[in-house]
C-alpha cells in the first residue's frame, strides 16, 4: 500500500491496462483488414447459427462444423497481421513490466539463496561469498557438483539496495540484490551470454565472456496483487483488464477486433 | 545468406515469422499474451469453437430422441411421397406469351427444356390478378373468400380511407407518459391480415423441412417447423410500403405524389450536409416528430466523387454509383433507437448536389419488426451474406417514376437486390435436401412494369425513344431467369420436383381509366356543390348521394347502407341491381380516342369468391382490357374530369386487367397431364406429391404429374402445345 492507502502496483496495472487496452485497439484498427475482420466474424457467427436452425439436417449440421472450423482458422489469420505489429513492443514492454511487478523485494530477517552455476564443477571449491554490510550467511556454501552450482542461504539485517560479489580465483563477479519493499526493478538472475534469454529474464549486464560463472541467481517471492478482493498475478490482472479497456474502447471507437 | 533471388514482400515476411518465433520459443510467461487485440482474437476463437462444442454436446445428447421423433414424423410425411424434395421457383409475373417468344427465338434454353421434356402451361390467376392476391392463393389453396386479401389496399368502412390490406401495425398496447415523453411499453402490434394456412404450414408439422423465401404476403412471418423470408408487404422503417429520398441543393420541386420525399442538402464551404428521414419519434406520442440521421458529404477537386460520412462511416461515392447498405441508427433518446439499412446513390454534383437515398429497410441483421422465422433466419442470411433489402417492395419504382433515378440506376437497383435473392436460394437449396424449398423473385414484376414502354412500339412514355434505340431490358431479364433456371437444375436430382411458377402474366398500360370519374360523370358518384374534380381518397365526395365508388387498382364498392358509413344503397335487391347495372354499362366500354375496348369483363364477387371473408371483397371486379388500367388518380380516390387519358410515366407495363388476358406460367420437370391449371392448384399439388391428405377448405385441385424428369443436361426436344386458359 501507497503512502495514500493506494495499492499502488494495482493502481499501476489498472492505469497501464487502460492505456494498453486504447492503443492496442488503435493499433488494431490501422493494421488490421477491419473489413475482412466483419465480415469473416459474420461468416462464423452465421454458422453458429446454421447449427441451431437446421439442426435437424444432419449433413447440413456436419458441414457447419467444418465451415466453423476453416472460418475460425481465417479469422485468426486475418488477425495475425496486427499481432505481428504489436507483439514485439508488447513483448519488450511487458518483459520490463514484470521486473517491476513480477516479484517482490526480499524482506529484512528473511532468508533467501544466492546461487551461482558454473562452467565447471572443479570450479566450485573456489567460489567465495563477498557480502556488504548488512547481508550476513545464515549457513556454509552448498555445493551441488551434478548442477555445477553452489548456494548460500543468506539473510539481510536492513533494507537496502545491495551488490553481492562472488570470487572465483583472482576474479570477481557481482549480482545486485534488493532488500525491502515497494516497488523495485529486480533481476533475479546475471547471465553469461544467451543473449535472448537475458533480454527475456535478465535485468543486469552480461557476465564476461570465457570465465568461471555462467549465472548467478536470488531468488525473489512472487507479487500477489489484490484488486477486486481477488489476489492475482500482475500477467493475469493484466490480461483481463486490458482486454476489458479493449472491449470498452472498441465499442466506443467502433473498431472490428 | 539466401536473400538472392527472394522478393522484399518474402523477405518481411521471413523476418517477421523470425521474430515471431523467437518471441513464441522464448520461455516467458508474459509472451503468451500479446494485448487486447490477440486476446479478443483468441478468445473469439475460442468461445466460438466452446459454444460450437457445448452445441454439439447437447445435439449428440438429444439426437436419439430427435431422430426417433422425426422417424416417426416423417414415416408418416414421406410413406406415400412421389418425391422428396419440391423447388418452386416463383417469378413474380413471368408472361408466358413473352417466355413462348423467346422461347422460340431460341433465348431460353433451359426453359424450353423443360417444356419439351416437362410441362409448359398458362397458370390461371386469380380474380383480381394482382400479386398480394394470386401469391395468398398459391400458398393457401384457397380463393380470396378464405384468405382475405383482394388488393394490396383494403377500406375502412368508418371514413373510405385505404389501408393496407395484408398486415396492421400499431403501437405497443401500453405506455408511459412523463411530461412531454410517452414511453412505449412493449414492443409494436402486428397483426397479419392474410387469413387460410400456408401449405408447408401443413409439410412442416408432418416432419417435412421447408425454407421459404420471400413469398409475398408472408408478413408477418408465422411460426411453423421451418425457415421463413418475409416478401412482399415488409414495411420500411418508416412504416410504409417505401419511402425514397431525394436529398438535394435545388430550391424547389414539385412535391412527390407518392413514394418519396425531398430533404435540403445545405452547403457550408464545399462541405454539404443534409439528412435521412426515419420512422416516427415513439417519445412523442404519436404527435409526428421525426427520427432523423445526419449525413455529410465531401465533394472532392475532381468533381465526380465526395466522400460520405453517416455516423461514425466513411465512404467514397462517384457520380452514378450506388454505396453499400449502410447501416443507420435513429436515435430517439432515453436509450431507444431503431436500426435500419439504406443505400446512397450519388446522382449529381455539380452544379447542383443530389443525392438518391433508398428507403430505410428494416436491419435484417438487427430487425426491429419480425422479417424472418425464426427471428435469427433473417439474421443468420444477413450474417452470412452481408445486409440485403428487406422491404417488400424493394425495386424503388416510384423513384424512376418520378425521374429521381434513371434506367439504368433502378435496373442496377433491381439486379443488386436479385442477386442476394439468388445468394439465399442457393443456400436455400444447400441446406433442404429434403423438404420443399420455395423462393419468390420478384425482379420479373417490377422490371416489366418499369420497361414495357420498349417492348410497346406505340407506348405514350416511350414516343421519345427511337425504335431502334430502344434497350432490350426484358428480353435480358428473361434470359437472365433461364440461366438461374438453369443452374437450379444443376443441383436437383432425379426425386426433385421443380416448378416455375408465375403469378400472372404481363401486358401494356398505355392508357388510363379513370373509373371514379367515369362514376361521377355518370352520376354513380357525387362531390360536394361547386366541385368538379376531388382530391385524394374522396376528398369532396359527397357521400350522401354516392352509391359507388373505387379505390385500389380493380374493386368497385358500392356504398351500401349498414356497411358504409354513410351508405345508401339497401343490401340486397337494390344492391343486386346497381350491379348489374353497373355491369352492363362497363363491361365491352369503349375508349373513344383509341377505339380499343377499354374494360372486356366485370366480375360480380358474389360469383367468383366463396368463404367467410366475403364481406370483405368488393362487389364488383373490373377487368381491363389490353392496354388498359385504373388510373393512377382512380387507385387513389379522386375523381377528376377525364375519363380516359395516356399513360405517361414509366410503370408501363401491368397486369391488374382483365385476369382472363394475364396467366401466369407452370414450367415443370415432370409430365402434368391437367390442361387448364390453376395458381390454386400448387398447394394441394405438392401436399399429395409428399403424401399427405388433403385438407377439406382446399379450393385447389392436384394435379396429376409424372414420375419422369427432366435431365438436368441435354438438348431441349420440339415443344408441345400449349393449352389455352
Amino acid at each position: 500500500m501507497g503512502s495514500l492507502g493506494v495499492n499502488v502496483p494495482a493502481a499501476i496495472v489498472f492505469g497501464i491496462s487502460l492505456f494498453i487496452g486504447l492503443v492496442m485497439v488503435i493499433v488494431f484498427r490501422h493494421t488490421s483488414d477491419q473489413k475482412a475482420i466483419h465480415v469473416a466474424k459474420d461468416r462464423l457467427k452465421a454458422h453458429l447459427l446454421a447449427l441451431r436452425l437446421f439442426q435437424d439436417q444432419i449433413p447440413v449440421v456436419m458441414r457447419s462444423y467444418g465451415r466453423i472450423v476453416l472460418a475460425t482458422g481465417h479469422y485468426l489469420r486475418l488477425a495475425f497481421k496486427p499481432l505481428l505489429f504489436v507483439i514485439v513492443p508488447m513483448t519488450f514492454l511487458i518483459v520490463q513490466l514484470d521486473r517491476y511487478l513480477g516479484s517482490v523485494p526480499l524482506e529484512v530477517g528473511q532468508s533467501f539463496l544466492v546461487k551461482a552455476r558454473m562452467a565447471d564443477a572443479n570450479a566450485l571449491n573456489d567460489a567465495f561469498l563477498q557480502l556488504p554490510d548488512g547481508l550476513a550467511t545464515t549457513a556454509p556454501a552448498v555445493h551441488v557438483p551434478s548442477e555445477n552450482e553452489v548456494a548460500w542461504r543468506m539473510v539481510a539485517a536492513r533494507a537496502g539496495d545491495y551488490i553481492v560479489n562472488i570470487q572465483v580465483s583472482d576474479q570477481t563477479f557481482a549480482k545486485r540484490l534488493v532488500v525491502g519493499s515497494g516497488l523495485s526493478r529486480l533481476s533475479s538472475v546475471r547471465l553469461r551470454g544467451q543473449f535472448w534469454k537475458r533480454i527475456f529474464v535478465s535485468g543486469e549486464p552480461a557476465l564476461p565472456d570465457n570465465n568461471f560463472i555462467e549465472a548467478i541467481e536470488v531468488q525473489y517471492p512472487a507479487r500477489n496483487i489484490t484488486f477486486a478482493w481477488i489476489e492475482w498475478n500482475w500477467i493475469w490482472l493484466f490480461f483481463v483488464l486490458s482486454l476489458a479497456a479493449g472491449f470498452l474502447f472498441k465499442s466506443i471507437l467502433g473498431i472490428e477486433i | 545468406m539466401k536473400w538472392r533471388g527472394t522478393t522484399r514482400a518474402e523477405r518481411r515476411r521471413l523476418l517477421a515469422l523470425a521474430v515471431l518465433g523467437v518471441l513464441l520459443l522464448s520461455p516467458l510467461r508474459a509472451h503468451a499474451y500479446a494485448g487486447p487485440g490477440a486476446g479478443f482474437a483468441v478468445l473469439s476463437s475460442f468461445w466460438t469453437l466452446f459454444v460450437a462444442f457445448l452445441y454439439s454436446i447437447y445435439a449428440f445428447v438429444v439426437w436419439p430422441f430427435r431422430q426417433l421423433f422425426r422417424l416417426l414424423r416423417r414415416r408418416k410425411a414421406y410413406g406415400k411421397a412421389q418425391i422428396t424434395r419440391a423447388v418452386i421457383l416463383g417469378f413474380d409475373g413471368m408472361d408466358p406469351e413473352l417466355t413462348e417468344r423467346f422461347i422460340a427465338e431460341g433465348r431460353l434454353p433451359n426453359l424450353a427444356k423443360l417444356r419439351g421434356q416437362g410441362t409448359f402451361r398458362k397458370l390461371r390467376t386469380t380474380y383480381p390478378a394482382i400479386s398480394p392476391v394470386a401469391w395468398s392463393t398459391f400458398m393457401t389453396g384457397v380463393n380470396p373468400g378464405k384468405h382475405n386479401i383482394y388488393d394490396f389496399l383494403a377500406r375502412d368502412l368508418s371514413n373510405y380511407l385505404p389501408y393496407l390490406s395484408s398486415a396492421e401495425i400499431k403501437g405497443p398496447k401500453r405506455s408511459w407518459k412523463i411530461g412531454r415523453y410517452t414511453i412505449p411499453l412493449g414492443s409494436p402490434r402486428i397483426k397479419g391480415m392474410r387469413r387460410g394456412i400456408p401449405f408447408w404450414h401443413w409439410l412442416g408439422e408432418a416432419g417435412i423441412f421447408c425454407s421459404v423465401i420471400r413469398v409475398p404476403v408472408t408478413f408477418p412471418p408465422e411460426k411453423f417447423p421451418g425457415v421463413l423470408l418475409s416478401g412482399m408487404c415488409v414495411p420500411d422503417l418508416k412504416g410504409s410500403q417505401g419511402t425514397f429520398c431525394l436529398c438535394t441543393t435545388r430550391a424547389s420541386g414539385d412535391k412527390f405524389r407518392e413514394g418519396g420525399v425531398r430533404v435540403p442538402i445545405e452547403r457550408t464551404g464545399s462541405r454539404c450536409s443534409s439528412y435521412v428521414p426515419g420512422p416516427e419519434d415513439p417519445l412523442s406520442g404519436g404527435a409526428g416528430a421525426e427520427l432523423r440521421v445526419n449525413f455529410e458529404i465531401h465533394p472532392d477537386k475532381s468533381g465526380n466523387q465526395a466522400r460520405f460520412t453517416v455516423d461514425s462511416q466513411s465512404f467514397a461515392l462517384k457520380v452514378g454509383d450506388y454505396s453499400e447498405w449502410i447501416p443507420v441508427k435513429f436515435k430517439a433518446g432515453m436509450g431507444f433507437s431503431a436500426h435500419g439499412i439504406c443505400r446512397f446513390y450519388l446522382k449529381e454534383l455539380s452544379p447542383e448536389v443530389e443525392v438518391y437515398v433508398t428507403p430505410v429497410n428494416i436491419d435484417p441483421g438487427r430487425p426491429d419488426l419480425p422479417i424472418s422465422h425464426p427471428v435469427t433466419y433473417s439474421i443468420y442470411l444477413a450474417k452470412l451474406f452481408g445486409p440485403y433489402a428487406t422491404l417488400g417492395l424493394a425495386e424503388d419504382t416510384w423513384a424512376l417514376n418520378e425521374h429521381v433515378l434513371d434506367d439504368d440506376a433502378f435496373l442496377a437497383q433491381c439486379y443488386a437486390n436479385h442477386d442476394d435473392r439468388e445468394r439465399m436460394l442457393f443456400d436455400a437449396l444447400e441446406k433442404t435436401q429434403q423438404g420443399l424449398c420455395a423462393c419468390v423473385f420478384d425482379t420479373t414484376d417490377r422490371v416489366q412494369h418499369m420497361f414495357w414502354r420498349y417492348l410497346d412500339e406505340d407506348h405514350p412514355a416511350a414516343r421519345d425513344v427511337p425504335r431502334d434505340q430502344r434497350p432490350s431490358v426484358i428480353q435480358d431479364l428473361y434470359v437472365r431467369m433461364d440461366e438461374l433456371i438453369g443452374r437450379v437444375m444443376k443441383q436437383i436430382d432425379d426425386k426433385t420436383l421443380l416448378m416455375i411458377v408465375s403469378d400472372h402474366g404481363f401486358k401494356s398500360f398505355n392508357r388510363c381509366f379513370n373509373l371514379n370519374a367515369w362514376l361521377h360523370q355518370n352520376g354513380y358518384l357525387a362531390l360536394k356543390t361547386g366541385k368538379t374534380e376531388s382530391g385524394d381518397w374522396f376528398d369532396d365526395v359527397d357521400w350522401s348521394r354516392t352509391r359507388a365508388y373505387t379505390m385500389g387498382l380493380n374493386g368497385l364498392y358500392l356504398n351500401l347502407k349498414g356497411r358504409e358509413r354513410q351508405g345508401v344503397i339497401e343490401p340486397g335487391a337494390d344492391a343486386d341491381a346497381l350491379k348489374e347495372e353497373l355491369r352492363r354499362k362497363l363491361d365491352g366500354l369503349v375508349d373513344p380516342a383509341s377505339g380499343r375496348v377499354g374494360i372486356t369483363g366485370v366480375f360480380d364477387c358474389d360469383s367468383v369468391y366463396a368463404g367467410p371473408y366475403v364481406d370483405n371483397a368488393p362487389d364488383l371486379i373490373v377487368g381491363y382490357g389490353d392496354g388498359f388500367r385504373a388510373s393512377w388518380d382512380s387507385v387513389m380516390g379522386k375523381v377528376t374530369s377525364q375519363i380516359f387519358e395516356d399513360n405517361l410515366k414509366a410503370w408501363s407495363g401491368d397486369h391488374c386487367i382483365d385476369p382472363r388476358l394475364v396467366p401466369g406460367v407452370l414450367f415443370c420437370n415432370r409430365k402434368i397431364s391437367d390442361e387448364k391449371p390453376a395458381i390454386v392448384d400448387v398447394a394441394p399439388t405438392v401436399l399429395k406429391l409428399f403424401g399427405l391428405p388433403l385438407p377439406g377448405h382446399l379450393d385447389g385441385k392436384p394435379w396429376t404429374v409424372g414420375a419422369s424428369v427432366v435431365a438436368s443436361v441435354g438438348t431441349p426436344t420440339a415443344p408441345v402445345a400449349i393449352v389455352e386458359s
